[in-house]
């Protein structure tokens, strides 16, 4: 097979096959997809690990503490799947290289730190809405969820009104 | 319910139930990366008009699951409420499009979801890994200080429990899907035309060369959904036996349903199907006196489901009557009926004896308060719990406290 990495799947056919994958799930295991959840329990279980009395006495932590060790959690197991999916995706699609994305004129550290602010406001809004584009969005708006709908739209709101002011990192 | 609730199940059924979620989460990652979502500078374009990708795969996706899980349950394999109800969270509505936007600025700063920074880790991507690390850092930093009172006010505000876009049609339990499904399919198509448009006007204005797809192949993809949304609507005619039927009613105990009435009132309905005289003598608080006789009249098969209905009867009462079981939404009768109720909310509980263990004591007043709060009358107070020395009253060392 050739690898081509400027070629994608067509856009509608990876949707189909992605809600067949969350169709799957949600028949299988009455649960949707999900990638934020999982990231919560290792990061308390990582914090745990070299500051115990901080996550003890922080109730929202404790809770995610006392839930058990990350690896004995569904989701954490998702997201494993996710991993080695990406990874053999990216290998025979010719992707799988260690690169930084960004616009052309983009600084590589810049880039860096703004993915990593990015990833904060995720984490953080992520437990405002009760999941993230994958486990509220996807699956909450395949269930018709009210709250997903919401969020889905906000997503692409706050999307659109801060493309304007990054545009300098994509182009 | 579920065709193999793995998760509910423990020892081996459950190993096999992680198995299947490395499969299934396999599935997701590869599809991710072969849509192009490992790369945040193809994600971005969505937010800039040159790339509809996004809005292409995501949209693509809900409509097929949603189609999917609407013909399962059409069919009776699925029942789509009970599924949803545990695999959805609750709508916090102002949350949810606080957050929303705030995980919409999260996204085009890093270019990523958390969900497709994963997979552009694992493809090699620096910034997928950064974005990563900070996805874990927002989670934990954010979870620690839930519990300040201005942080859990913005993010516990307007929880309107578990309600559906079909609850908001106030259709028949079986058609309301399957014509919110066929609504969003057709909206979803709309979306994809008009996106399509867009991006080859703003692909002419920067000069970057055409990207038409294959329109043989959304046309094709588009027939699918509408066939798909055809044999949703087709199986509201299908005699499965009532979404009604097969529902099973829940028995709560009066303990729950203090709880529920004390904590969240605004998430259940209770109605007290006795003989008017009874109800109206003693009911549980917020309960809407409706003798059995009478339920009809409520409408309660059109009525809004997003409420739990709550059936409080005699002591006997168990099975539902036919006019509530076509009631939308969750049913739960209360066991034991109205007198398990007044013993356990209307009657203060026995004193413990002095020495009584902890849990006789914490026990005692849980329910010396709800029995207040039911009745209105104050219960006696616990007797003391007995400590070292119990002559002389302790004096502190030093001062402290506001009188020092």
């Amino acid at each position: 097979m050739k690898r081509d990495p400027d070629k994608f799947w067509n856009p509608y056919l990876a949707g189909v096959a992605l809600g067949l994958v969350l169709l799957a799930s949600i028949s299988v295991m009455g649960m949707g997809l999900g990638a934020s959840g999982a990231s919560l329990r290792m990061g308390v279980a990582a914090l745990g690990a070299v500051a115990p009395a901080f996550v003890e006495r922080t109730p929202g932590l404790a809770r995610a503490w006392n839930h058990g060790s990350p690896f004995d959690f569904w989701l954490s197991f998702e997201v494993l799947g996710v991993l080695l999916g990406g990874f053999v995706g990216a290998y025979t699609s010719g992707r799988l290289k260690a690169e930084t994305l960004r616009g052309p004129s983009f600084p590589k550290g810049k880039r860096l730190l703004l993915a990593l602010v990015g990833g904060i406001i995720m984490g953080a809004a992520a437990r405002v809405t009760r999941g993230c584009t994958s486990g509220q969005a996807l699956s909450g708006g395949a269930l018709m969820s009210v709250g997903a709908w919401a969020f889905m739209f906000s997503v692409f709101a706050g999307g659109y009104a801060t493309a304007w002011f990054v545009r300098k990192e994509w182009r | 319910m579920n065709l193999l609730p793995f998760w509910s199940l423990s020892g081996e059924a459950r190993e096999l139930g992680l198995v299947v979620g490395v499969l299934i989460g396999f599935g997701f990652g590869f599809v991710l990366e072969r849509a192009g979502f490992g790369r945040a500078t193809k994600l971005a374009g969505q937010f800039y008009g040159t790339d509809m990708t996004v809005l292409k795969v995501m949209f693509g996706a809900i409509v097929t699951a949603m189609l999917g899980t609407v013909v399962l349950s059409g069919l009776g394999l699925m029942d789509l409420r009970a599924v949803a109800d545990f695999a959805t969270s609750s709508t916090f509505l102002w949350p949810m499009i606080i957050g929303g936007f705030a995980l919409g600025v999260g996204f085009i700063v890093s270019g990523y979801c958390p969900g497709t920074s994963m997979v552009a880790m694992a493809s090699g991507k620096w910034d997928g890994l950064m974005a990563v690390v900070g996805v874990i850092v927002g989670q934990v930093a954010w979870t620690s200080i839930e519990h300040l009172p201005a942080v859990a006010r913005l993010q516990n505000g307007s929880d309107l429990g578990h309600v559906y876009l079909y609850d908001l049609l106030h259709l028949p339990p079986k058609v309301g899907p399957a014509v919110v499904a066929l609504a969003v399919s057709a909206m979803a198509i709309g979306a994809f035309l008009g996106a399509q448009k867009i991006q080859e006007i703003v692909r002419r204005m920067v000069a970057l060369p055409a990207d038409t797809g294959s329109p043989s192949t959304a046309r094709l993809v588009f027939a699918g959904f509408a066939a798909f949304a055809v044999v949703g609507l087709a199986t509201v005619a299908v005699p499965t036996g009532s979404a009604a039927s097969q529902k099973q009613a829940g028995a709560l105990t009066p303990l729950q349903l203090a709880r529920r009435v004390l904590d969240e009132p605004w998430k259940v309905r209770v109605i007290d199907v006795r003989p008017m005289a009874e109800c109206a003598a003693s009911r549980v608080p917020g309960a809407e006196c409706v003798p059995a006789a009478d339920l009809a009249k409520l409408g309660l098969a059109d009525a809004n489901g997003a409420r739990e209905l709550i059936l409080v009867g005699g002591a006997g009462a168990t099975a539902v009557p036919a006019a509530a079981a076509a009631y939308p939404g969750r049913i739960a009768m209360l066991a034991g009926g109205f007198p398990a109720w007044a013993s356990f909310a209307l009657t203060a509980p026995e004193v413990p004896a002095p020495g009584a263990g902890p849990e006789a004591l914490e026990n005692y007043r849980l329910r010396a308060g709800i029995a207040a709060a039911m009745t209105g009358v104050k219960a006696a107070p616990p007797p003391p719990v007995p400590v070292g020395d119990p002559g002389a009253p302790k004096k502190k060392s030093g001062g402290g406290g506001c009188g020092g």
